[in-house]
Formats: structure tokens, sequence, C-alpha cells
């Protein structure tokens, strides 16, 4: 569960939130989408708290991430995955060490690890002959399911993903769709999505939140925004619309 | 003009706390030699060709300008000793920083700086390490090591270089050249070389991490990451050099 209570965000006297208010409920899929540069990436980030509101709090399964420390922000980041808008490997290891990277506590002996960093490669569909390959060697689609890989290893019951499928090709992005899907509704992870993909938000949403000019735009379940009067909301739809006839 | 000083200042204040933070991590940080050794072996071998190149000809440039001067007085026994002490004391850590600070300073800054604005810091951070542990004090400690490294090594180029240079070109006798150094030189300057060859060292560590880690904007951020890094280094070294020697010279002058 993520709750936003009237989170305000400035940056350098540019309001990006202004009085942001709304939940994630558990298991839900809401899909949060806005213009570039509205604020979408803050708003994940201020989840993990790699930012923090100037005004309002920001709560994960009722602990209050906006007031927690760099030290006591460790257990909110191991329940809630990020997965970043560019794959974010780190070069110099490899995929079985990029995906590995978060299973370093006492608990994750070298063979257990091993076998979770299969496992998960093995959800995103990569096979293990590319465990010992660098990220450079890979297609930008590859590491990005390597990145979503090392994102779900620690076994996060919450998801937050960063347009998750920008710059991927039509197959892989429905592979990536599908696999938001089932662990949603399988293992029952909340996920919140940051995207300008209507098309992907009219399939696969609970609920879709448009913001703009750092407030709700229009929030509600895909029917609700389909009938929703707002021109922008329209824009996204309209623009949805051409990218499925002209497929 | 003033909106550049405006930034340098801004820039400055943040290049403090970074450095405070970077200082604070190291001393919960459990030492750990090994990576240290390959990244100080790594970076002063990159840099070792640049550097030499330029020991061997600050030397050689000075030697032949000292003659020039000294011959016109029949002094030309003193030139191993102008000319050690010139090198070592000023020209010498000066230049061969700025190269430094070209070389070892860019690339640091253009390395963290992708790795901030790829979103690397965060993630890392997102999965429980500290960026600043893991990336930035391995490459800040790298890089005063082997700068003292470079710098020390580079300065005895300098030197050896001369004795050849004053001979060939200048026609001096190589034991002559020797014999003058001591006459103007002792132990202390030395050491007190070495103390500037770290400070440099660490101002291309601290200003060209501190630009990186904190890019901003994409590849133009990182862009203006580098240029800032190199910038920034060369501008605080001469500010250092200006300080620095004159209060050397100052205690040096006192112990004796
Ligand atoms: N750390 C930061 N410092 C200053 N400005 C920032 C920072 N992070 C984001 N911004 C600004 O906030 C705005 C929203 O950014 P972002 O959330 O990344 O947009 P998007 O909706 O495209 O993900 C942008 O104008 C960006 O420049
Ligand atoms: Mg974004």
């Amino acid at each position: 569960m993520i709750r936003f209570e009237g989170v305000t965000k400035a940056f350098g006297g540019r309001k990006i939130l202004d009085d942001f208010s709304f939940e994630v409920g558990k298991g839900e899929i809401l899909f949060l989408l806005g213009k570039s540069g509205m604020g979408k990436s803050v708003t994940l980030k201020h989840i993990v708290g790699l930012l923090k509101p100037d005004w309002g709090r920001v709560f994960v399964d009722d602990i209050e991430v906006s007031c927690l420390d760099e030290a006591r922000l460790g257990p909110v980041r191991r329940k809630c995955g990020m997965v970043f808008q560019h794959p974010a490997l780190l070069d110099s290891l490899t995929v079985r060490e990029n995906v590995a990277f978060g299973l370093r506590a006492p608990e994750w002996t070298e063979a257990r690890a091993l076998e979770r960093v299969r496992e998960t490669l093995g959800l995103v569909h990569l096979g293990p002959e590319l465990l010992d390959r660098l990220p450079a060697e890979l297609s930008y689609g590859m590491q990005k399911r390597v990145s979503l890989a090392r994102t779900l290893a620690p076994g996060p019951d919450t998801l937050l993903f960063d347009e998750p499928t920008t710059g991927l090709d039509p197959i892989t992005t429905t592979a990536v769709n599908a696999l938001i899907h089932d662990l949603s509704r399988n293992l029952h992870v909340t996920s919140l999505v940051v995207s300008h993909d209507m098309e992907s938000a009219l399939k696969l949403a609970d609920r879709i939140l448009v913001l703009d000019q750092g407030r709700i735009l229009a929030l509600g379940t895909p029917q609700d925004i389909e009938r929703s009067p707002e021109p922008l909301v329209q824009d996204f739809l309209s623009e949805a619309l051409e990218r499925r006839r002209t497929r | 003009m003033n909106r550049a000083i405006g930034v340098m200042t801004e820039d400055l204040g943040g290049l403090a706390l970074f450095v405070k933070d970077v200082f604070l991590t190291a001393l919960r940080t459990r030492s750990n030699a090994r990576p240290l050794v390959a990244q100080v072996a790594l970076v002063s071998f990159r840099s070792l060709p640049t550097v030499a190149f330029a020991g061997l000809f600050v030397g050689a440039i000075l030697v032949l300008q000292f003659n020039l001067i000294l011959s016109r007085y029949d002094a030309q026994i003193f030139l191993g000793g102008l000319n050690t002490s010139a090198v070592i004391r000023e020209v010498g850590p000066l230049i061969i920083s700025f190269l430094l600070a070209g070389k070892v300073g860019a690339y640091t800054a253009a390395e963290l700086g992708t790795m901030r604005v790829t979103e690397q810091v965060d993630a890392i951070r997102c999965l429980g390490t500290d960026p600043l542990q893991y990336l930035v004090l391995p490459r800040f400690l790298a890089i005063i090591l082997s700068s003292l490294l470079l710098l020390t090594l580079s300065l005895m180029i300098g030197i050896a270089g001369s004795v050849v240079v004053a001979q060939l070109l200048c026609g001096i006798n190589p034991l002559q050249y020797v014999t003058a150094i001591p006459r103007f030189l002792n132990p202390a300057i030395f050491a007190a070389a070495l103390l500037k060859c770290g400070l440099y060292g660490f101002i291309v560590a601290a200003v060209s991490c501190h630009q990186g880690y904190t890019a901003r904007n994409g590849a133009r951020g990182v862009g203006q990451a580098v240029t800032r890094a190199a910038i920034y280094t060369n501008l605080y070294i001469i500010f250092a050099q200006f300080i620095a020697s004159p209060t050397l010279n100052w205690m040096l002058g006192a112990a004796q």
C-alpha cells in the first residue's frame, strides 16, 4: 500500500508536485500518466526516500517514509522495488553480479543467491547463458529485463516502474506488460507504473491517474478515464487509438 | 562574469559538504586494500606516459631558459640547483597536476556523471548499498594516491631529464650539474614538494568526484560536469599554490 498526503515538492522555486494526494491499494495496479517533465519520476523517488517532500507525507504500508533517514530506509527499500527508466546496470559487473547486487544480506549464501538469480532471470525470459555477460554486450531490451530481474531478486511486495516499456520493441513491451500483470495477480504485488503509454494502461490498470501541473487531472478506472472530458486525457486516448490502428 | 563567480562559490560550498560526507564515509568504512591497490595501479598506469612526457619537457624547457640567463653572467655552475629548485618547488607540481586534472579528473567526472544520470547511483542506493562508499570512496582515495605517485615520478623524470638536456644542449657536465643541486635544496624542500603534490591530488579527487557525483540533466549535464571538473580543479590548484608556496617557504625558513 502506498499513500501520498498533500505532497508538495519544488525545485528552484518551480512547484513540481502541488498538494498531491493519492493511494495505491494492496495488490492494485495503478498507472500514473502524464506528459514528460510533469514529476512522474519525482513521485516514484519520494516513495523510496530518494527525495523528501517539502510539505506533506508519504506512507508505505503505514510506515511514514518521508521522515525516515537514510539508515532506516533500508527495510522500506527492500519491500519496494524500483525499476528505473534507464537499465541502470553497473557496467563493470556481469549480469549475475548485477542481479545479485541486492542479495548481499547474510541470509543469502552464494548458492542461494545464484539460485535466485537464475529464477528471476527466468521470470523475465532470459536464459542462464547470459550470466557471465557484461551489460555492454546486451541489447537495450535485454538490459532493461536484467534490470527488472535485479529489482525482483530480493522479493519486493511493492513494485515501482518508471516507464518500463519506453524504448522497447512491441514484443518485449507485451512481455513486460504480461509480467506486471502476473506479478500483481499471482503474487499480489502492489504496482505503481509510471508511463505515457495509455494503451498499456487501459489494458492493465485497475485505476489510472493522470498528473498535470503537479495535480491530479483525472483518476479512475479505465472506463472512467475513457469518458473523461479533459482535453489532455482525450489526447492521450486518441494517441493510443491511433497507435492501435496503425499496427 | 558575475554569474560564473556565483556558480563557482555555490559549487565551493557544495564541494565542502561533499568532502565532509566522503570523509565521514571513510571513517566508518573498513579498509579493503586490494581493490584500492588495483584502482591506483590502473589510474597510474593509464596516465604514466602523459605525465612522464610532461615532466621531461618541463625540466627541459626550464634548463634552456635558465641556461640562457646564467650563461650571460657566467654563472652556469648554479644551473643544476636553480633548475631543480624551480622544477620541484613551483612549476613541476603545477603543470603536471593540470595534466592530471585534464586526464584523471575529467575521466572520473565523466564516469561518475554517467552513473548519476543513468540512475545507477540511485539504483545502488535502492539496493541497500551506499554509493559514496561503493563508488566514490575508492576513486577518491585512488586519485589522491596515484596523483602523489605520478607527480613524484614525473618530477624525478623531470630532474633526470634536465641533466641530459643540460649536457646535450648546453654543454654542462652532469657531475657539475648534480653537485649544484644540494646548494639550493635540502630534504625539507623535497618533503614540502611532496606535501604539495598530495594537496593537488586531493583537489583533483575532490573536485572531479563532486562534479561527477552531482551531475544532472542527461548527457549535456555530464559534459558540463567534465568541463567544470577540469576548469575548477585548475583554478583551485593555482589558488592553492598561491597560498601553499609562501606558507611552506615561510615554514621552511622558520625551521632553519
Ligand atoms: N533532483 C532534482 N533537482 C532539480 N530538479 C529536478 C530534480 N529531479 C527532477 N527535477 C525536475 O523536475 C521536473 C520533473 O522531473 P521528472 O519527475 O523526472 O519528470 P517525468 O514526469 O518526465 O518523469 C523536471 O523539470 C526536472 O528537471
Ligand atoms: Mg521520468
